[in-house]
């Protein structure tokens, strides 16, 4: 099919493909490798947002919101970057970034989903704090009327117990 | 008993009731103030109990301990463990004070913790690398839960003490809202411990 300077051509393109291949390779992973400023960044980045995360969910858990799967979230975004951190100490900055990334990620919702929350148990507070006002004031009513009637029934029962302690003349003195 | 006592009595048994009835609100307003708020920081040995922590240590040898915080700081806490490590001459951290050491971290572990929670980990932990050189010893690496960290300590003969010794210390650090950062929470735990050499 090809004869010698045939095969020695197609041997001649293979090999130049081959090192351009591994050149553009090698000059593509050097334009996108991550330094240890993207991975610093990145790291202040993912700081920053698990702070705010952890802030509104401490809020949120202070109104009285049941805060227990946002801090799952919390406690899977803070070992990330705690690996991330640690990845960032040994140099491994590309592993840094992308922990760091993922945290950040893993809390991206957080302050949204915490906020609601929160409107939510301070609205249950006020609807509870109204109806115990409610029964409270009824509960006071019902006592302050019966308290009257009471006092009634007893200063009678009282004054009956205290007339029948009364001395009486059997007969008068000659 | 006279009139007056009586509608005395009569008077209080009924604030009495009324206090009872508007407990519930009450409970609901009035905040009573908490106790001291602190946070519990420690080390176990291996057998979960304080005793038996590592001490000599040999080269490639695994040893463990459990470190443990509890948060009575009411409300969440975002903590923070620094792991460093030392040699005799360097800083601790000042309990006087609340400094940390000045020392740079080699790991850390990150958690949060509500009122009344605790967290503990075993932590697992071998050397790499110790060499002996007359009077000195050298630590280059340490292996913290399965990560190669490069520590790089020398440790001079303690002549009084019969020993190369370096320290492997935790600080416990408390998030801050209102500085916006991580504060040295002044709680410290730390393992004394001796290279010794090979057989």
């Amino acid at each position: 099919m090809f004869d010698s300077d045939g095969w020695r051509v197609i041997k001649k393109f293979i090999a130049c493909f081959f090192m351009v291949s591994v050149l553009v390779f090698s000059l593509v992973h050097a334009c996108f490798a991550i330094g240890q400023v993207d991975a610093e960044e990145m790291l202040n980045k993912a700081e920053n947002d698990l702070a705010s995360a952890y802030a509104s969910v401490k809020e949120s858990d202070f109104a009285g919101a049941n805060v227990s799967e946002l801090l799952n979230k919390l406690e899977f975004a803070g070992d990330l970057l705690a690996e991330a951190n640690n990845s960032y100490r040994v140099g491994d900055y590309e592993k840094a970034y992308l922990l760091a990334v993922n945290c950040s990620n893993t809390v991206s919702n957080v302050v949204y989903e915490a906020s609601t929350l929160k409107l939510e148990a301070e609205e249950a507070y006020s609807q509870k704090l109204m109806f115990n006002v409610e029964v409270g004031s009824i509960g006071l009513s019902i006592l302050f009327v019966l308290s009257l009637f009471g006092w009634r029934f007893l200063k009678k029962k009282y004054l009956e117990q205290v007339l029948e302690m009364k001395p009486e003349v059997e007969a008068e003195p000659k | 008993m006279s009139f007056d006592d009586f509608r005395l009595i009569y008077v209080l048994a009924c604030l009495g009731l009324g206090l009872i009835i508007l407990s519930p609100t009450l409970g609901m307003v009035i905040k009573l103030p908490g106790g001291e708020q602190f946070s519990e920081f420690w080390v176990l040995g291996p057998g979960h109990m304080a005793e038996d922590y590592p001490f000599n240590i040999a080269e490639d040898q695994a040893y463990k301990v459990f470190l443990g915080i509890a948060n009575h700081m009411i409300g969440l806490q975002y903590y923070r463990v620094y792991v460093k490590f030392r040699n005799q001459t360097e800083p601790l951290p000042d309990s006087v004070n609340g400094t940390p050491s000045a020392l740079d971290p080699v790991f850390e572990y990150c958690m949060f913790l509500r009122d009344g929670e605790v967290w503990e980990k075993e932590v697992s932990f071998s050397f790499d690398g110790i060499f002996f050189e007359g009077n000195s010893c050298r630590v280059s690496s340490l292996v913290l839960d399965d990560c190669i960290l490069s520590v790089d300590k020398f440790a001079l003969y303690d002549e009084e003490d019969s020993g190369f010794y370096c320290q492997l210390f935790f600080e416990l650090w408390i998030y801050n809202a209102s500085v916006s950062g991580f504060q040295f929470h002044n709680r410290f735990v730390w393992l004394w411990l001796n290279m010794t050499r090979p057989n």
